[in-house]
């Protein structure tokens, strides 16, 4: 007979050791995965997960699509960790791009080291506003904000369709469903000359920064721990529920603004149609990876970031679509889930009782 | 058909509490059975036990002297053991039909007609094609019933079916359960309501802190007879020496409150006055759930009323949150340590953090001053003898004892003026509801007041000056304590009155 029993204390460690047990079972299973498609598992694997980052390009790859994963994932960490499911990272990120990308074009043909500032604090202040959009909704009308939050995402990705293609698309673009090129001083200081990493990987390391001082040295902090573990406490030590909901909302989609306003000025240099391969949603596995702490989200980022580029490798020379990046996405949070319940749980093997047989 | 139910020697114990401890009762059918007891007292476990939710770590059950296994609701259903609980599970977007029909075997047609016969005999009137979500509270209940009479069951449980009816649809229940009963369908009823178990129900079992404590007849009983039996009939004799408060300085006054509930679930409150001098203990009796819950947050500032409906040492507080009140020097303790009063999962020191407010100097312009918390906590761990030294500990580790200690310390430490208390010794062990009482008393003897909310008898008449009891969301006339006796305070527990 088997039992599975609730463990009364998660060691600390273990409990930062389960994801990177999660990431081997993804390697494990992504290897059976390409075995099953005829090719050499241990190859196949070498091509998605050290080919990419074999060369300092590579390198430099990595950390360009790290820095908007970290940043989002940040941000959501103050929503998860006080019970707000805010899922719509990716639409305040795209508003952000919308808001960041408005004032470049405004500021086309400005020279000026103002330019920039302007541009990103605006882009944050544009992702701020739409995510306090859910947390209003919430507060107020005790709506539902996981809807809310993941149904804006479609409104602001139909609105960035609207404007490249209407009233804010290139005139001189042949009809292209894109803006001008921004401006040289609308854009993100490149660091290495022939690697596209940019100077966004600073604004991500100081917002981590920020997040850890924020999160465990100062009462928002505290409020936001105390309820995520227990509202009813919340309610009992006095903290302003519903401040505290819109707070985290508000920095979350600030984050998630940096992170749009971080592509649209660093490596896309325009606003286009696609300007995220879906940041803000897999940001969200970024954020459970790294267990919702600042450094772990950091190193999810790195991991989360591979998978993206290992498709992209995969797809050039094993010839399978780029779409196996989310497999391995997929796999990350299954596997984490998985290995959560071993986490919190226990299974116990017991003898047969005579009464049961 | 004769149904004879029979459990035998059911216990069931979780970590740091018996739930049933050698439970052991029988019914017979044509009889409508009350189990009664004050929360926690073990009815809802061994309800979850013979509707197969919850397996018994030791012990049987019969039904027509055949011992049976219920490891599941289904096994219960199998048995014809039918179950309404307290909160409905029903589908409220679709019809009653669908809802019947969701876990039948039946034929659409087959059911409707089956239906319609229960509908017709018992003469309930639901309309079965309306969504549930417009249906009474009352008519949601019968949905229920009848999902189980679909099965012809052989014995039906309620649990406190009555919380969420309005008087008129617990009379209709009772008048169908009483149909019911002639039918041959053994009822058990679980309630901590006294006049309903007397008007009902044909015998009463009675149990306490997981034990049946008596098993009679209801015609032998007495309001007051079965709340001493509920609450504990020894009680003790030492008392505290009463003060005659009549010159000292009133520090709250509470007049003319009215609180109404959104949730049906919840305790309305009405015109409550009270008033509390300096030094005072007031004692507030009662069977839980009888607005308790909804008087301890609005005393704490959960809840938010009026402002000028509370008044605190002369300022109103009735809007101010839980944080500002503490400002004014009140400190509460609520009745669940586990889950409200402090969180498991955080450290001692976390967990003492959070009695915050200006003065205490925890947090000084927004950041953590963990250096502050942690000397305050090892202040309160060796001044309330909690036993340990390691603020770091997380709370979780804590036996109930210690981490009640840790509250009352926490509470206790900045020297508030009032401290609100609900229930602070349920479950403890005699060494930690002694040292919690003397605590209780020494506050009182250093000039501070304080408000005591308990369902336990013993502990009022030894701590407080002057009781009063709520029943049904209203407050008795307070007596001084020394007046009081048990009997007055069964009857008024029962909604009786005394002059």
């Amino acid at each position: 007979m088997i039992k599975v029993e609730k463990r009364n204390d998660i060691s600390r460690s273990i409990y930062f050791l389960t994801p990177v047990l999660a990431i081997f079972l993804t390697l494990f299973g992504g290897g059976i995965i390409f075995f099953i498609l005829g090719f050499n598992p241990i190859e196949a694997l070498k091509f998605f997960f050290i080919t990419p980052i074999s060369d300092l390009y590579g390198l430099s790859e990595l950390l360009v699509k790290a820095t908007p994963l970290c940043l989002i994932a940040i941000g959501l960490s103050f929503c998860f960790k006080s019970n707000n499911w805010n899922i719509g990272a990716e639409g305040q990120l795209i508003f952000g791009g919308i808001v960041g990308g408005g004032v470049a074009l405004l500021f086309y043909n400005h020279d000026g080291f103002y330019v920039l500032p302007i541009i990103i604090l605006s882009g944050a202040f544009g992702g701020m506003l739409f995510a306090m959009i859910p947390a209003i909704l919430k507060t107020y009308f005790n709506t539902n904000e996981i809807l809310v939050s993941l149904m804006l995402v479609y409104v602001a990705k139909l609105l960035l369709d609207y404007l490249v293609v209407g009233p804010w698309s290139n005139p001189e673009g042949f009809n292209f469903p894109e803006t001008r090129q921004f401006s040289e001083s609308a854009r993100m200081p490149i660091l290495f000359d022939g690697l596209r990493i940019h100077a966004g990987i600073f604004i991500t390391l100081i917002t981590v920064f920020l997040s850890w001082l924020i999160l465990y040295k100062t009462y928002l902090g505290f409020q936001i721990k105390v309820s995520g573990l227990s509202l009813k406490t919340a309610k009992y030590a006095g903290f302003k529920g519903k401040t505290m909901i819109i707070i985290v909302f508000m920095i979350s989609g600030a984050c998630a603004g940096l992170a749009g306003v971080g592509e649209i000025t660093g490596p896309i240099g325009q606003l286009h149609r696609n300007i995220s391969p879906d940041y803000g949603f897999t940001a969200i596995i970024v954020a459970f990876l790294g267990r919702l702490n600042p450094i772990g989200i950091i190193f999810a980022s790195l991991i989360v970031a591979l998978t993206y580029l290992g498709a992209e490798t995969a797809q050039i020379f094993l010839q399978v679509p780029k779409y196996t990046g989310q497999v391995f996405q997929g796999m990350i949070l299954f596997f984490l889930l998985g290995s959560d319940y071993l986490l919190f749980f226990k299974i116990k093997f017991l003898g047969l009782k005579k009464n049961e047989l | 058909m004769n149904t004879k139910l029979k459990v035998s020697e059911i216990s069931k114990i979780y970590p740091g509490c018996i739930a049933n401890d050698k439970v052991s009762l029988e019914f017979g059918s044509g009889k409508i059975y009350a189990l009664l007891g004050e929360n926690g007292a073990g009815k809802s476990t061994l309800v979850k036990i013979l509707s197969g939710v919850v397996k018994p770590d030791e012990g049987e059950v019969f039904l027509n002297n055949e011992s049976i296994k219920l490891n599941s609701p289904l096994d219960a259903k199998k048995n014809n053991i039918g179950m309404v609980f307290q909160h409905f599970n029903l589908f409220e977007t679709l019809s009653v039909f669908e809802n019947l029909s969701i876990d039948s075997d039946k034929k659409d047609e087959e059911l409707r007609e089956l239906v319609n016969d229960i509908l017709k005999k018992y003469n309930f009137k639901i309309d079965l094609d309306i969504p549930v979500l417009n249906l009474s509270a009352g008519q949601k209940q019968k949905v229920e019933i009848i999902r189980c009479l679909i099965r012809n069951p052989k014995v039906l449980i309620m649990d406190e079916p009555t919380s969420v009816l309005t008087e008129q649809e617990t009379d209709d229940l009772f008048i169908s359960l009483k149909q019911f009963s002639k039918d041959g369908i053994l009822i058990i009823y679980i309630t901590h309501k006294l006049k309903e178990v007397l008007s009902l129900c044909d015998e009463v079992a009675v149990m306490r802190k997981g034990k049946v404590v008596s098993v009679s007849n209801t015609i032998d009983e007495k309001i007051e007879s079965l709340a001493n039996k509920m609450v504990g009939e020894n009680l003790n004799t030492i008392k505290k020496k009463i003060n005659n408060f009549k010159n000292s300085e009133e520090i709250l006054k509470i007049s003319n409150l009215n609180f109404k509930s959104d949730d049906p679930y919840e305790t309305n409150l009405n015109n409550l006055n009270l008033s509390l001098k300096k030094g005072e203990c007031l004692g507030i009796a009662g069977i839980s759930g009888n607005g308790q819950n909804e008087l301890f947050q609005i005393l704490s500032g959960e809840i938010i009323t009026e402002g000028t409906s509370i008044m605190f040492r002369n300022k109103e507080i009735g809007k101010l949150n839980p944080r500002e009140r503490r400002e004014y020097l009140m400190a509460f303790s609520p009745e669940d340590r586990i889950s409200q009063a402090a969180v498991p999962e955080l450290k001692i020191y976390e967990n003492v953090a959070l009695n915050n407010f200006k003065s205490s100097n925890f947090f000084e312009k927004g950041l953590v001053n963990e250096k502050k918390i942690k000397e305050h906590s090892k202040k309160i761990l060796s001044n309330f003898s909690v036993n340990t030294d390691n603020v770091e500990l997380k709370s979780q580790f804590l036996s109930g004892g210690n981490l009640q200690k840790l509250i009352i310390g926490r509470e206790l430490i900045t020297s508030p003026e009032l401290l609100v208390c609900f229930n602070p010794t349920w479950g403890l062990d005699v060494g930690a509801i002694n040292y919690i009482h003397e605590t209780l008393i020494q506050i009182n003897e250093q000039g501070k007041s304080s408000i005591l909310i308990s369902t336990d008898n013993d502990e009022l008449l030894k701590l407080s000056d002057r009781i009063c009891v709520i029943y049904k969301g209203k407050l008795s006339k307070i007596m001084n304590a020394d007046t009081v006796t048990a009997e007055k305070l069964g009857i008024l527990m029962g909604g009786g009155s005394i002059d």
